[in-house]
């Protein structure tokens, strides 16, 4: 970085931020508390791993986590987190996954360890974006072929990915797919919905979907805890604390001012401080980009399930659904009446929700590993 | 897709008067699966959950149950101030329903298979009950699981000399975690059987155990599941129970299951629903519509292919006698005194009353309450005097080490460094009971062995033996719960005076 930039950089955050740079943080979160959860995650990862950023255009940078099996010549698996989520959240599955290949795993542009860029306010665009970045960085990584496996957001951006480098993926597998069906049209026709509930969901439509975590500030952390207890029995297996759920909320809560420029951590996270800092939308890029790709509640503004009979009909898919989840696991059965004459099938995993991976983590492991198999 | 091999278990979740969601539920299963309710494991269940789960494995006739569940919402909706009037006593309904509707050797068909969640006062924790000696036991066990403390009333019931309260509060979904757990519940979610909505927002929040959606529905059920709507609502919901079942017995296969002896009451019911829509007067059964509608769109789908996620509108009917049951529940009284409750200037002018009528309403139920509270008051008032000398001696000790923190530490330090005491050490004289009070360390001992250490020992003097024995082990003197103040002694303290006593 140039000193131009920098002292840029100073001019333009000291009109503003001075007075507040003193100021006690509101959300008591920043890049190096989330790299500090994240190390404590994978701590407990058994089987070597190296990790890295990887640099691609726009002056992006893609968190990966590399598992990598030198010797074998099998199709590396490639992992796409869901929404909010990040590499952590694979914590119970590296292990047997990458007995016999390769398994990668990288934070999605605009989430987790990754650069947080503006995205497009368009949702076509904004789709592109991310996309790209998964190109580019297989570009980068030099991977021929992968399995592609994507969870939530993953399992539409992979599908999306698929669509346009067919000859990429080798399998790609659906878990718990966001933004394949597309929003009824009689949505509430025949339920009442007292006038107050509606108004509150007006009220609501306009912030992001995690708002609320961030207004809480000091008290986020502990709200993550209290509202979502389940993560800390989906993972106990590993941690008997509250880790993953820390892991969780500083990966949400980055605030714009977190990464403090002075006593930088790591030249990587200075360049990326000064690159954003000042643009308060942009260290919730990811999540707001989400938010432009859907329309009120949670539906997709594009829709999977109209492009999907595009997809090259030689690539296999397999969906993986949790039986408990509240994501409609018909997706699958859609899919397969959609392309008649290639290779779908559905995957029901029993006492499972959304999280199908933390949830059953050996029936998972196993499916997968299946799968897998079935390629090469 | 379901594994029958390795046995299974059916949870159901509390949610207070969106149980009727749940009878619709066990109607289903009772009548299109019935193996998947004889041959469960366990049947587990907190608050509303445990009263249907009660229900279900002692055979209760849910049609009678249901009845007096919309009972309980119709006179909970009938005052100004819904549930929360003086005069509304939750657990006297809720205990007069269970006798008059639990057959009487329940308690033997319950032991070993239904556990009722419940949470203990004293700490907070959850147990699971599942043994019961009586029909009266079973009944208790059941309303502790179901007290909501100040919504049902101030002192929590207690079941074989524990007290309890709502087993919601600490898991409102029992064994949800075993994979092979049947979970039913009327919010939105994750859980096997739950209502489906059209947002599909996949945030959701975790309310012990029972997993709720961000969405709009479901907020409007959780203010639903204390305040009770309208009985045709509830009616919806049941409806709703019924249809979330099916689709999850066709998800997974169970239809098959079936009996080939619920042939007959599925002829009946058709009867039954040609006797409802030649009955002109009825309210237009819910179902009846949109099963028309669902007819109509599905060739559509056909044609397309798609089958669209959200399939509420495979929609069937409810067994006959819930149907008569509910219908029942939602006619209109026709009196003249009800048409003329509900004209407009009526209610404004009940409204208007209430600061009136409203004493001397809470006057009269409390003092049926105090009748009916009658047997119960020696133990209760036992407890609350428990529960008070805990508070308060919470308060106290809390209050006692604020104040006292620096005095211990500057008498301790007297101790050892000066000759002469504290004055403020005075404040415990009562406690160490010297009669000649001198301020010198040097004379300590005088007033050591007139502590109540010296006295259970029983000696007013001692050989010099006895006193390094005593000297060689710290003592606390005096307990810091008796007097507030701790004093340790450490032997080097004591083998300086015992000098000097023996000098």
């Amino acid at each position: 970085m140039a000193n131009g930039d920098f002292e840029e950089f100073v001019v333009a955050n000291g009109g503003s931020g001075w007075l507040s740079s003193w100021l006690p943080l509101w959300c008591p979160t920043s890049m190096p508390l989330l790299k500090e959860a994240e190390e404590r995650v994978l701590k407990r990862i058994a089987s070597p791993h190296s990790k890295q950023h990887v640099l691609i255009s726009g002056g992006n940078k893609i968190w990966t986590l590399i598992f990598s099996q030198t010797f074998s010549s099998k199709t590396p698996l490639v992992l796409l987190h869901g929404f909010g989520g990040g590499v952590g959240l694979w914590a119970l599955n590296f292990e047997e996954l990458c007995q016999n290949r390769s398994v990668y795993a990288f934070d999605l542009l605009g989430f987790g360890r990754s650069s947080r860029p503006q995205f497009q306010i368009d949702a076509e665009k904004a789709e592109n974006q991310f996309v790209e970045a998964i190109e580019e960085w297989r570009l980068k990584m030099g991977l021929e072929k992968m399995i592609l496996l994507g969870h939530n957001l993953g399992g539409f951006l992979a599908t999306a990915f698929t669509l346009k480098y067919p000859s990429r993926v080798s399998h790609l597998i659906l878990v718990e797919p966001w933004g394949f069906p597309e929003r009824p049209s009689n949505a509430d026709e025949h339920r009442p919905v007292p006038v107050w509930i509606k108004a509150v969901g007006a009220m609501l439509s306009p912030f992001n979907p995690l708002a609320g975590l961030r207004l809480a500030g000091p008290f986020g952390l502990s709200l993550v805890q209290r509202l979502r207890p389940d993560f800390k029995r989906k993972y106990s297996s590993m941690f008997d604390d509250n880790t993953m759920a820390e892991y969780i909320y500083h990966c949400n809560v980055q605030s714009p001012r977190s990464p403090a420029p002075l006593d930088c951590w790591d030249w990587d996270a200075k360049e990326e401080a000064f690159s954003t800092a000042g643009k308060r939308e942009v260290f919730l890029s990811g999540e707001t980009a989400f938010r432009n790709m859907t329309i009120p509640f949670g539906w997709a503004q594009r829709p999977m399930l109209q492009r999907i009979d595009q997809m090259h009909p030689d690539t296999p898919i397999t969906v993986i659904c949790g039986a408990r989840s509240c994501i409609d696991g018909n997706s699958g059965r859609i899919i397969q009446s959609l392309r008649p004459n290639s290779y779908v099938k559905t995957v029901v995993i029993r006492g499972a929700g959304h999280y199908v991976y933390a949830d059953q983590s050996e029936d998972f492991n196993q499916k997968v590993l299946e799968i897998c198999n079935s390629v090469d | 897709m379901f594994d029958f091999e390795r046995g299974w278990n059916l949870s159901f979740a509390g949610c207070g008067f969106l149980g009727v969601y749940q009878v619709g539920v066990i109607s289903c299963l009772q009548e299109r699966a019935p193996r998947l309710v004889e041959e469960a494991g366990k049947v587990y269940g907190a608050s509303a959950g445990a009263l249907n789960a009660a229900a279900l494995v002692s055979g209760a006739c849910f049609a009678k149950c249901c009845t007096d569940v919309m009972d309980l919402a119709k006179e909970a909706r009938k005052r100004n101030l819904g549930p929360l009037h003086p005069t509304f006593n939750l657990v006297k309904i809720l205990r007069n329903g269970l006798h008059k509707n639990l057959p009487e050797n329940s308690h033997e068909l319950a032991s070993g298979k239904l556990c009722i969640s419940l949470t203990r006062v004293s700490d907070g924790e959850n147990v699971l009950v599942s043994d019961f000696s009586s029909k009266e036991e079973l009944i208790q066990a059941l309303v502790c699981s179901s007290f909501i403390p100040i919504y049902c009333g101030l002192i929590p019931p207690s079941f074989r000399g524990v007290r309890y309260v709502d087993g919601g509060f600490s898991d409102n979904l029992p064994q949800y975690q075993l994979k092979n757990t049947i979970t039913v519940s009327p919010f939105s979610g994750e859980s096997d059987i739950c209502p489906r909505d059209s947002s599909i927002n996949f945030h959701e929040v975790r309310f012990t155990n029972t997993s709720i959606r961000f969405s709009l529905a479901n907020l409007y059920r959780l203010t639903r599941s204390l305040f009770p709507p309208e009985p045709k609502v509830l009616w919806e919901m049941c409806q709703q129970g019924y249809n979330d079942t099916l689709r999850f017995l066709k998800e997974n296969n169970l239809l098959t299951l079936a009996d080939p002896s619920v042939d007959l009451p599925l002829a009946e019911r058709i009867n039954e629903a040609s006797y409802f829509s030649d009955d002109g007067k009825k309210p237009v059964p819910h179902c009846r519509q949109l099963e028309e509608k669902a007819e109509m769109v599905k060739p559509y789908k056909e044609l397309l292919g798609i089958q669209w996620p959200l399939d509420k509108r495979v929609v069937e009917k409810l067994p006959p006698n819930l149907t008569r049951a509910l219908q029942e529940a939602c006619k209109e009284k026709e009196g003249l005194y009800s048409q003329l409750c509900n004209i407009l200037p009526m209610r404004v002018v009940s409204y208007m009353m209430m600061p009136y009528t409203l004493p001397v309403e809470s006057a009269y139920s409390l003092a049926l309450r105090l009748v009916d509270w009658f047997p119960n008051i020696p133990d209760d008032v036992c407890w609350m005097q428990e529960q008070m000398q805990i508070v308060v001696g919470a308060v106290f000790t809390r209050a006692r080490k604020r104040l006292n923190f620096p005095q211990r530490k500057s008498s301790k330090l007297s101790l050892r460094k000066c000759l002469s005491l504290p004055p403020n050490l005075q404040l415990y004289s009562r406690f160490l009971r010297c009669k000649n009070y001198t301020c010198s360390s040097v004379d300590m001992e005088s007033w050591f062995w007139e502590t109540p250490y010296s006295d259970t020992s029983g000696k007013q003097t001692v050989s010099q033996n006895q006193i390094s024995e005593a000297a060689s082990e710290q003592i606390c003197l005096v307990n810091s719960d008796d007097s507030g103040i701790e004093m340790n002694f450490s032997s080097e303290d004591f083998d300086s005076s015992s000098e000097v006593s023996a000098s």
